[in-house]
């Protein structure tokens, strides 16, 4: 009994803490705000698009998207500055079990700055994960795909 | 509600719907003038929960209407937006079946005057905490006659940048789409199939033929991986393997693989810090190379050497785990599971012991394959002891040095020896011994660079090395002593072929030039049994491995390499080879 409690008691506490699912490390409200924060955002395509608005001047744009891991989808936003570069890359929900390493502060950094004319692949301006390299791969591939869409429709 | 709307418009055959082209109109103009400000707000806010009825029954599935908890103010509000959407969506689809000139005007001050109407139900219906961003997202109305129905139309539909049907996707995540092989519709929502393989072929020195150089083939592995998604917090995950072409049905086919199942268990997805992995077959976490073994994650032919006897990869057991992430960039994962067995197979009795005495059996642990033949058995309830083993890995991305990461584990049991073991020299039962294994691994990639380096270093720990059967088997030259271990270091070079030559068949080519050292040594001192003990040196190996491995994608790679192998027997070790292969994982 007296195992049960030291084992179990640590393992219900931890599940009770965070009751939100285990994969999703955001939410689209409060990847929003991270990445502008006090902004209003205006919807331009439902539940994808948004405008980021401070004082009435257009401060960005904020994506949500999503691209395969290795089998099951992976949920992340990008939020785009007024110059069309990128302000933050974040990982709402990544559901495999392995590869979750592209949540990395650290690794999304390095999509800081990029823009539509970036290389954008992993190899050569991006790291590559050893043990994600699928994942890895694809959320690259998408942050291109988001900067791309900016170029020709929203610019 | 439905009927107040009608009997409002006067007009009661119309259905339900206010979208209804031809009562609105009339509806909105005589009741957008001021005297009827109030009754339009009420009517407005009556029709709108009537589509957020239909709405939420639409837009039901989305990540936070199916929360078990109670909803907060935030996600009501995120669900108000939707709705919302939802509805001008809907809008600029009628707008676009073409709607008169003289309607437009009217149209764009009831969207005005709704979008009002909405947004004063949700202050109304909220509190004060509710986020700023959230109270005004709507967007501005054109004003009357400034614009034009196409307009107003792509205003509210901007195209969808993966194509018009995944507006929709966020709201149904499930990964219906290339759920077979990557590249068609899965036949069952949920269920995903993957498959990855690899063949060898060229010539290999025979040690069993002094050395002969002799060409062949070999259809290395097929591997299935089937998965299926139970909802989003319970995954199923598999492995199915056929290696070297298949098996024989009788002793004259000429097929002498396997097909096994190499893993297959179901992760309950708890919190991203506590995970549990039940009870099921999974690999164990004790090297780099064991966890991500497909043909496309290492560049030799074969598998790297340390990973073929050391810790012989593909580990895996029956096992049980609990994982998840300790801190940012380090992840920990302990797994129970059926401890490594002294017993190198073959025939068993129904007591589940080895053949008795004298009658003789295979040692798991030898000087030659280290623990190669001890990984315990996966089916028919045949493992030989009740002993468990306990593994504890960690593995790191380290944020202050991009471009590296490593893993470390501890593998511990407190005994290998199997049921009913004995000595072949007098039938003396062999006691207890236990097995400790030390391992670190990593790999780094110099960031800006195609520089690539690997490391590997494993320490098997004998506790008692005279209750091995390796030690008690009459042969003299293949016992074990307190220790076996090795070590590797590689080299390798990204070299991205499109600066040269283009896409070549549609796809960026890249070339990876590499070399590996690997030092194993399997027969050090401490040597205790009933055995002589002549050991001869063949525990003691070096190998050499230079080649290249083409990916025309990451999922596909084609290789080549040299291996040269050296140990310390009078006669050599004989297994030099050139081979080249094939590999892919999809």
């Amino acid at each position: 009994m007296d195992g049960w409690i030291r084992w179990g008691a640590p393992a219900a506490a931890i599940a009770v803490a965070f009751p939100a699912y285990a994969y999703q490390y955001s939410t689209v409200g409060a990847a929003q705000q991270q990445a502008f924060p006090g902004a209003r955002f205006e919807e331009i395509q439902p539940q994808r698009v948004w405008k980021a608005l401070v004082g009435g001047r257009v401060t960005g744009y904020f994506f949500v998207d999503h691209v395969i891991g290795k089998h099951l989808y992976i949920d992340y936003s990008v939020a785009l500055g007024a110059d069309g570069r990128v302000r933050r890359v974040e990982i709402l929900t990544y559901r495999e079990s392995y590869g979750f390493e592209v949540a990395n502060a650290g690794w999304l950094a390095q999509f800081t700055g990029k823009s539509s004319g970036s290389a954008l692949a992993v190899g050569q301006d991006i790291r590559n994960i050893s043990g994600a390299t699928l994942s890895s791969r694809h959320v690259t591939e998408g942050v291109k795909r988001i900067l791309a869409y900016y170029a020709t429709r929203l610019r | 509600m439905r009927r107040k709307q009608r009997a409002a418009s006067g007009q009661g055959g119309e259905s339900g719907s206010i979208f209804a082209s031809r009562a609105r109109p009339v509806y909105f103009n005589v009741l957008a003038r001021k005297r009827y400000r109030g009754l339009t707000c009420a009517l407005t806010a009556a029709s709108f929960l009537a589509l957020a009825e239909s709405g939420a029954l639409a837009g039901e599935a989305t990540l936070q209407g199916r929360s078990a908890a109670q909803p907060s103010y935030e996600q009501l509000l995120e669900k108000l937006d939707r709705m919302e959407a939802r509805m001008r969506a809907l809008e600029s689809e009628l707008h676009r079946k073409g709607e008169a000139d003289a309607n437009h005007g009217s149209k764009a001050r009831a969207a005005a005057t709704r979008g009002k109407a909405a947004n004063g139900t949700a202050e109304a219906s909220t509190a004060a905490g509710a986020p700023e961003s959230q109270q005004s997202a709507t967007v501005e109305p054109p004003p009357p006659g400034k614009r034009t129905p196409g307009e107003v139309s792509r205003l509210y539909e901007a195209p969808g940048f993966l194509g018009a049907r995944e507006t929709t996707l966020l709201e149904a995540p499930r990964p219906a789409d290339t759920g077979l092989f990557g590249a068609a519709p899965s036949p069952v929502p949920g269920l995903v199939i993957g498959a990855y393989g690899e063949f060898a072929f060229g010539a290999l020195q025979n040690p069993a033929a002094n050395g002969q150089w002799q060409t062949g083939f070999d259809t290395t592995r097929l591997v299935l991986t089937p998965s299926y998604l139970f909802n989003d917090n319970i995954i199923f995950n598999s492995e199915i393997e056929w290696e070297h072409g298949g098996i024989a049905t009788d002793a004259d086919d000429k097929l002498t693989g396997e097909i096994n199942i190499e893993q297959a268990w179901v992760d309950f997805r708890i919190t991203p810090y506590f995970n549990i992995r039940a009870p099921g077959i999974d690999l164990v976490p004790i090297d780099w190379l064991n966890l991500y073994h497909e043909p496309t994650r290492y560049y030799s032919v074969l598998r790297p050497e340390l990973n073929r006897g050391l810790i012989p990869s593909t580990w895996r057991a029956p096992a049980a785990s609990i994982w998840g992430q300790l801190i940012e960039g380090v992840n920990y994962q302990f797994q129970v599971n059926s401890a490594l067995e002294d017993f190198g197979g073959g025939p068993i009795t129904d007591a589940r012991t080895p053949l008795p005495f004298p009658i003789g059996y295979n040692p798991g642990i030898t000087g030659i394959a280290a623990v190669r033949a001890a990984r315990a058995p996966i089916g028919s309830f045949r493992q030989l002891s009740n002993y468990l083993g306990y593994i504890f890995r960690l593995s790191y991305a380290p944020t202050f040095l991009p471009g590296f990461d490593g893993g470390t584990s501890v593998y511990f049991t407190p005994s290998t020896t199997p049921r009913g073991a004995y000595s072949q020299l007098n039938g003396a039962p062999l006691g207890r011994s236990s097995l400790t294994i030390l391992e670190t691994d990593f790999r780094y990639h110099v960031p800006d660079t195609g520089l690539e380096f690997r490391g590997e270093f494993a320490d098997i720990l004998i506790g008692n090395p005279a209750n091995l059967r390796v030690n008690n088997d009459l042969d003299p030259f293949n016992n074990v002593g307190k220790s076996l271990w090795g070590a590797s270091g590689e080299v390798a070079y990204h070299l991205p072929l499109s600066p040269f030559f283009g896409p070549i068949l549609g796809s960026n080519w890249e070339a990876v030039p590499f070399y590996r050292y690997t030092y194993q040594n399997f027969q050090t001192g401490g040597f205790a049994g009933t055995d002589l003990n002549f050991p001869v040196g063949f525990g003691r190996t070096q190998f050499h491995v230079a080649g290249i491995a083409v990916f025309p994608t990451p999922e596909l790679v084609l290789k080549l390499n040299y291996l040269r192998a050296i140990d310390a027997a009078p006669g050599g070790i004989n297994s030099n080879s050139v081979l080249g292969g094939l590999g892919f994982y999809f």
